[in-house]
């Protein structure tokens, strides 16, 4: 039981840690349309630029995450610059900007290591970094709170994430982004050029994913450079999971969707550990879940398509083919 | 206002495909003019429509639009100046936004697109009554996805949207092709009415020898990127449709179609 407890804690903690990182794929995916993976490899930027901005420069935790946000960005606007500039398909971009960062994520670890290059383990653990989780905070519900208390601070973090890009989504910018993600055409008849605004939307959601690496690393006082394995199936699946279980029901926003799908793929995740206690099968778990989760989606939203939608009086169903916007419409969201 | 000087256009230059179009092909088109042009497939109406718009580069060649080279301007540049409604219905609008959201987005195409609030619910009685000028009904859907629209509704949209900021000329390309006739009708109407109102110069791609005929007050009729067939003023008003469509018959003979 007390394992069970732990596990659900721990899970918990990733979850939000993750719902960030999902948010962040949110904009990229849903939004812009564009699978991004690049993210397996800013994730980790976000994490070793925090963990050496805590442990180096001595930084305040929240300056040293927003400016991991700020390292994300940039990271970001290059996947963006090669897809639009240089017209490399979306996978590829991201896939080189993901390669790229190994090295550079490789390079920047040497900085957490007095011996520079000479060193052979690639992570760093460091139980003397002031990070958001230690020192006075953690100590305000006695011994046994500090738990509750890193969740709390996420739980804030989250929050205040989510309702910043709602805000932002609002805004004539933001209506902008999702028109570049939905009838590109549109922007560029607006006499805009579309592709800067693709350039942003990668930014910022790159800045997330580095905002979430860096609360990995906070949360675990610790940087791996094998963290970023894995992220990309990690947040599509939150996004997935959220978006087909909660953004049908009304009054939940498609960010707070979002979020409640990485808590629940986190958990998902962590109680496959308890199944699998060697570890050894648990990419293989993690990888069947997510094809159930795919295949259960698909599911829900062809039963979705034939139902209320598709019966509405509005819709003349006419010769017109059902093209990218309307099939791509059961992931919209629908806040006005 | 527009003029084309002596534009070049070659499609695949160097491949065994190579498909020379217009050969030092000029056109003017003088402000307020409603040109519908007619032709063949492949015959370089619509292309005619991506050069000016810019989706297509010229291989040697000048566009001039209201006293300005925009031969190299791109085609998002031009698109402030130029307003364009496509064959598509999809293409003009957003779908995953309501009506009341697509228009907004729209109007602010002058302004910077900042971060201020997008939706201003006093712009909402404004928009509704321009929509209600339609006369689709669409008034009682401001709230509701474009993507859930008819294409004739969305094609109505996709025009008022092109066209609610001011614009020097407006493209139409086959606007009304993918229409069922009696949408086609009304969204023709419409456009005449909207173009007449603005005052805005217009170029209409058509399949459609009746629309070509009936609107605008210029007539041109394109083969193998050249001009065969050109009316105004007068001649326009005389021209019936039989007299198209007997020599788009010759031509088409003589292509061995």
């Amino acid at each position: 039981m007390q394992l069970f407890y732990g596990t659900t804690l721990d899970g918990l903690q990733m979850g939000l840690c993750f719902a960030i990182l999902a948010l962040g794929l949110y904009i990229s995916y849903t939004i812009l349309d564009f699978p991004d993976l690049s993210v397996d490899g800013t994730f980790p930027l976000g994490g070793v630029i925090c963990t050496i901005l805590l442990y180096r420069a001595g930084l305040p935790p929240l300056v040293a995450i927003a400016l991991s946000f700020f390292v994300g960005m940039a990271a970001g606007a290059v996947t963006g610059f090669l897809h639009v500039r240089f017209r490399i398909s979306n996978l590829l971009s991201g896939i080189i900007v993901m390669t790229a960062l190994l090295s550079v994520n490789l390079a920047l670890t040497t900085l957490l290591t007095p011996n520079g290059y000479t060193t052979t383990i690639f992570s760093y653990r460091g139980g003397n970094i002031e990070g958001l989780f230690s020192g006075s905070v953690t100590g305000l519900f006695g011994p046994g709170g500090k738990e509750y208390v890193i969740l709390l601070v996420l739980l804030v973090f989250v929050v205040a994430v989510k309702l910043l890009i709602d805000l932002f989504l609002r805004t004539k910018l933001g209506y902008l982004l999702r028109t570049a993600g939905e009838n590109e055409r549109v922007v560029t008849s607006l006499g805009r050029d579309a592709g800067r605004y693709k350039i942003l939307g990668l930014s910022l959601a790159n800045g997330l994913v580095a905002v979430s690496g860096a609360l990995y690393a906070n949360l675990y006082n610790s940087y791996d450079n094998d963290s970023g394995s894995g992220k990309v199936v990690l947040a599509l699946a939150s996004v997935i999971i959220g978006m087909s279980v909660f953004s049908r029901l009304r009054h939940i926003r498609n960010t707070t969707a979002v979020i409640f799908g990485a808590l629940i793929y986190s958990l998902c995740l962590n109680y496959l550990v308890l199944v699998d206690r060697n570890g050894i099968y648990l990419k293989l778990l993690n990888a069947i879940l997510f094809a159930l989760i795919l295949i259960f989606h698909d599911k829900l939203s062809a039963l979705r398509r034939g139902g209320t939608r598709g019966g509405t009086p509005e819709r003349v169903s006419g010769a017109e083919a059902p093209e990218a916007g309307e099939i791509r419409g059961e992931e919209e969201d629908g806040h006005a | 206002m527009l003029e084309l000087r002596n534009i070049d256009k070659t499609f695949h230059r160097g491949t065994v495909n190579e498909a020379p179009l217009f050969r030092n092909f000029s056109l003017h088109v003088s402000a307020g003019d409603f040109v519908s042009v007619v032709g063949s497939n492949g015959s370089g109406k619509t292309t005619l429509l991506n050069l000016i718009s810019g989706t297509v580069p010229t291989d040697s060649g000048e566009i001039w639009l209201c006293g300005e080279d925009i031969t190299r301007q791109a085609e998002y540049r031009r698109a402030v100046r130029i307003g364009r409604v496509y064959q598509d219905p999809a293409v003009g609008t957003v779908p995953g936004m309501t009506i009341y959201e697509n228009l907004s987005v729209a109007e602010n195409k002058n302004r910077r697109y900042t971060l201020g609030l997008m939706l201003n619910r006093r712009k909402y009685e404004e928009f509704r009554e321009l929509v209600r000028t339609l006369g689709l009904g669409l008034e009682e859907k401001m709230n509701i996805p474009v993507g859930l629209l008819s294409g004739g509704q969305r094609q109505a949209l996709s025009l008022l949207m092109s066209t609610m900021t001011p614009i020097d000329l407006l493209l139409l390309d086959e606007h009304t092709a993918a229409l069922d006739p009696k949408t086609a009708e009304v969204i023709m109407e419409l456009t005449d009415r909207i173009v007449r109102e603005k005052g805005i110069t217009a170029i209409m791609v058509t399949h459609n020898l009746r629309y070509a005929v009936e609107y605008g007050n210029r007539l041109l009729m394109f083969h193998q990127g050249g001009i065969v067939f050109s009316a105004d003023g007068e001649k326009k008003k005389r021209t019936r449709v039989e007299d198209i469509l007997t020599l788009f018959n010759e031509i088409s003979v003589e292509c061995g179609n």
